[in-house]
């Protein structure tokens, strides 16, 4: 079973990501769950999401504490709150920033990677909410979901051509990703 | 388990500096600002401030960036610049 915690702010659609991760591990035949919890409900407020992937059935109910992966959707949260918290030692850690790993000096034992995820939702949404970007980059970081999966499970949450750019900002940050590998 | 909803210290909130999740910020022109003050009476979070000096700027400890100075500004003295984080 692979846990996977999301961090983002309210606004930015980390609920949204963690639902379309177990919706595409769904389509792709394994079990999956996701739920959030935040605590001030309002825009800019931290909040946390969480999804578990399995190939048998999910008994565990409770909030993830020792994620396989961490994603984090807004880089100013880092100085908020400790995104590394209970990663595994070999997990992996994926933050939507300019910076390269290196320069956030995270103390993790996990690997980090970085994507400018901001950029992408700017270029393709033309607004920065960016989730289905985090999630695309996510599939290729993490190997755990296929980017057909992925997309199946965007066209599934949007319709129109809400879809249709959710679609793009998918697979450009899939491939970008996925050449930095 | 720490406490939660509680205030052990009055007067905390100052301490949460909240405008760190922008993603523009807003850079004003004083060459084309003409003292109008909209952007002053319009910013919901009341951070845009005028100094001795006649120069209006925004607190960026609590700037979020939503871009209404920028928008209400009649002269377009004001841009909003992508944030670099």
């Amino acid at each position: 079973m692979k846990e996977i915690r999301f961090h983002g702010r309210g606004g930015q659609g980390a609920v949204t990501a963690a639902d379309l991760l177990a919706m595409a591990a769904f389509y792709e035949g394994r079990y999956s769950q996701s739920f959030p919890s935040f605590g001030t409900e309002r825009r800019g407020a931290p909040v946390l999401a969480f999804a578990r992937i399995a190939n048998s059935f999910i008994r565990r109910r409770s909030q993830i504490y020792s994620p396989d992966y961490v994603v984090v959707l807004d880089p100013s949260l880092i100085e908020v709150v400790d995104v590394t918290q209970g990663i595994r030692d070999d997990g992996k850690i994926l933050i939507n920033s300019e910076k390269s790993p290196d320069e956030l000096g995270l103390e993790t034992k996990a690997e980090v990677h970085t994507i400018n995820a901001t950029k992408i939702a700017l270029d393709v949404l033309g607004v920065p909410i960016v989730n289905t970007a985090m999630i695309g980059a996510f599939g290729a970081m993490s190997g755990e979901v296929s980017l057909e999966a992925i997309v199946k499970a965007v066209k599934n949450r949007f319709s129109g051509s809400l879809a249709e750019k959710n679609v793009r900002a998918v697979e450009v940050a899939y491939q970008k990703m996925e050449e930095r590998l | 388990m720490k406490p939660g909803a509680v205030i052990t210290e009055p007067g905390s909130t100052v301490r949460n500096k909240t405008g760190g999740w922008r993603v523009f910020r807003p850079v004003f022109n004083m060459e084309r600002c003409i003292d109008c003050g909209n952007c002053w009476i319009y910013c919901p979070e009341a951070c845009v401030s005028k100094s001795e000096e006649g120069e209006y700027s925004a607190d960026l400890e609590y700037c979020k960036g939503c871009g209404i100075c920028a928008n209400e500004c009649p002269t377009e003295a004001i841009e909003m610049q992508l944030e670099e984080k």
